[in-house]
């Protein structure tokens, strides 16, 4: 018999923690295998997750393919599924199918200097690179993550940042002054102009609201940075994750196979449909 | 395998597919479509061409993928509905419509092979029937590269030479269909060949609609992207989407939960289409397809660049539905002559 391409396996919730606050929230959560099959994943590879009764969503893994006990999923509270999401309880079973899409060439990166550039919940799709390369670290040279949000109490991830300050050059901002902040004030292609990172023997990998990678590629460019040093992920609206329903292309490419991880060498020769 | 069929003995053949399911196309409503055949029935093979497409017999516009039933806190219970279809015998395909057959096999095989379309189409027999006279005055069948009596994607060619048919097995599937009924058919002559040879020449001396240099098209699209040719032709259009719906080779779906009661329900797949505001919009509201005119882009993109590009032929077999039932008068080939000159 063939595989059945769209029938999910069951995931249980072990774990859910709430990063953000507000009309548009995030969750993250922990994801177990009950029935013990799993799958395998590469990093920027994402999953369709589903509650049953309510549909699927297109959801990035932001666990680093070395945790095999479970996958993380962040999850920003929008519409139907991703509400449903958050009405969950630790315990619940939900389904889930993937991998899909491509993935970051981590391995293509070795021995280089790794720059990331993160923004709102943009931090999920690049969180599991994050991960590796650090776990990694005598593949590549030195680690910056550059991480701004709108205010410190929307920083995704904050137990997750303070362990990685020992292991990675951590550049964190807010949008507007607060009180007590010791980071930096100001939007992140900002922080990034300040700290102007080299991009000799470098690879600049960046995910954030549109608006953000525009003028992160930008400063990027201005520092140096070509084209082809340049990697980040693209969002369409997605149904069935594997190159079928039709709606999530950009030029010839769907995206939920040939995406969602591009070169800006890449994505800047296919149309503007994003 | 060629044979002669003698127009009276088409009932016997039918009747000797015992097991399988037939469908013919039967005139209902003022339209030509796709029926079932009761056993030991008459067909009609006199249409035009049916209203619908034949890629409805290995993609219905509806498709349970499973079952579900989840009390609250509790396992899924799932259960898959993959089709286990009777063998299915469909009379008096168009070759537009055969040609789409293989196109749609591309898309349901590729990395992921869809196992309900399989499920369907292993089991299905597409018997054509060439067209002697094109059925629609917006008939483009040669300028897409097939022909009135393409074979490409049928099973069996039938071809009408008056008082008979001409019957040519193309695929073992076809030689087994015709097999049930060897009886019925009559050896082809030397006549009879020489009879099928000049009705498919004269059929493709028949007026069709040109549109032009087929090889030029992808990269006239290309330079087109940011024309307002594309907003200009499609300003009429009101998104009822009977473009895709009708046409032999549009794929695009959608999938959804329903409910079917308590706890329970389907997730179901239906067709969907990409003139549709909704097809592309994020949640957020933002939509990378906002206008008509990016819609009507991506529908002629898809089957005259996109898919060539992928998969090296057009996803267009000039059936001219689109033409034909669109409420509003937009013409693909219209557009591309437009897209052409630009
Ligand atoms: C490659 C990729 C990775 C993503 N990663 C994440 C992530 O890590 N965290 C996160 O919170 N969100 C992510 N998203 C966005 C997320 O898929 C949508 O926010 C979500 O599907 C909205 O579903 P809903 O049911 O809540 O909204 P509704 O509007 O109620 O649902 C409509 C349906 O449309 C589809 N849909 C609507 N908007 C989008 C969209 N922007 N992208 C894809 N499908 C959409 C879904 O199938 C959804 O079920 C990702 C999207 C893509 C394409
Ligand atoms: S999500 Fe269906 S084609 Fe990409």
């Amino acid at each position: 018999m063939m595989d059945n391409i769209y029938l999910p396996q069951v995931g249980r919730i072990a774990g859910i923690e709430e990063e953000t606050q507000g009309a548009r929230a995030i969750k993250t959560f922990k994801v177990e295998f009950p029935n013990g099959d799993g799958f395998e994943h590469a990093c920027g590879q994402c999953a369709m997750l589903s509650i049953f009764g309510r549909g699927e969503s297109m959801i990035s893994i932001a666990s680093s393919p070395l945790v095999k006990d479970y996958k993380q999923f962040s999850i920003m509270k929008m519409g139907r599924v991703t509400t449903a999401f958050h009405d969950a309880q630790v315990g619940d079973l939900i389904g889930i199918r993937g991998p899909y899409g491509n993935h970051f060439p981590m391995a293509d990166w070795k021995g280089k200097d790794l720059v990331f550039i993160g923004g709102g919940v943009g931090l999920a799709p690049i969180w599991p690179v994050i991960q590796t390369a650090v776990a990694q670290s005598s593949h590549y040279g030195k680690i910056t993550v550059f991480y701004g949000a709108r205010t410190s109490r929307d920083i995704m991830y904050k137990a997750d940042f303070e362990r990685l300050r020992g292991l990675a050059d951590v550049q964190l901002s807010v949008d507007a002054p607060e009180q007590g902040w010791q980071g930096y004030t100001g939007f992140v292609p900002a922080n990034l102009m300040d700290k102007a990172p080299s991009p000799d023997n470098a690879i600049a990998i960046t995910c954030g609201p549109p608006i953000m990678i525009k003028f992160v590629i930008q400063n990027l460019q201005k520092l140096g940075f070509a084209d082809e040093q340049i990697y980040t992920t693209i969002e369409n609206k997605m149904k069935c994750g594997i190159g079928k329903c039709g709606r999530c292309n950009v030029g010839k490419d769907y995206v939920c196979v040939k995406g969602p991880v591009y070169s800006w060498a890449e994505l800047k020769t296919l149309p503007q449909e994003y | 395998m060629e044979k002669i069929l003698s127009k009276e003995k088409l009932r016997e053949w039918v009747g000797k597919l015992d097991g399988c399911e037939v469908h013919a196309p039967a005139f209902a409503d003022s339209v030509w479509n796709y029926a079932p055949v009761q056993t030991g029935g008459d067909i009609d093979l006199s249409h035009t061409n049916t209203v619908g497409s034949v890629k409805a017999f290995a993609f219905p516009q509806r498709e349970v993928f499973f079952r579900f039933e989840q009390a609250k806190g509790g396992a899924p219970v799932l259960t898959a509905t993959v089709p286990e279809p009777r063998p299915t015998v469909v009379f008096g395909v168009r070759p537009c419509d055969g040609r789409g057959m293989p196109r749609n096999d591309k898309v349901f095989s590729a990395e992921f092979k869809d196992p309900y379309y399989w499920a369907r189409r292993e089991k299905l027999t597409l018997v054509g029937l060439a067209c002697n006279e094109p059925h629609s005055p917006n008939c483009f069948c040669q300028s897409v590269g097939g022909s009135p009596h393409s074979e490409e994607g049928l099973d069996v060619l039938m071809t009408d030479l008056g008082d008979r048919y001409h019957v040519k097995a193309i695929t073992p599937k076809g030689a087994e269909a015709m097999e049930r009924a060897g009886d019925a058919f009559n050896e082809a002559g030397a006549a009879d060949q020489a009879e099928v040879e000049r009705v498919h020449a004269e059929s493709r001396q028949q007026p069709q609609r040109p549109i032009g240099d087929l090889a030029a098209i992808p990269e006239a699209i290309k330079q087109n992207f940011d024309s307002p040719v594309w907003a200009e032709m499609a300003q009429h259009c009101i998104g009822c989407g009977i473009c895709t719906f009708l046409c032999p080779t549009c794929h695009c779906f959608d999938i959804n939960d329903e409910a079917t009661g308590a706890n329970k329900g389907e997730r179901v797949r239906t067709w969907d289409n990409c003139q549709f505001p909704d097809f592309t919009m994020h949640t957020s509201g933002h939509n990378p397809r906002h206008d008509l005119g990016a819609r009507l882009r991506q529908r002629v993109s898809h089957k005259f660049l996109y898919f060539v590009e992928n998969h090296k032929t057009q996803q267009c077999t000039g059936c001219g539905r689109c033409i034909s039932e669109c409420p509003v008068g937009i013409d693909i080939v219209a557009v591309l002559e437009r897209v052409g000159q630009s």
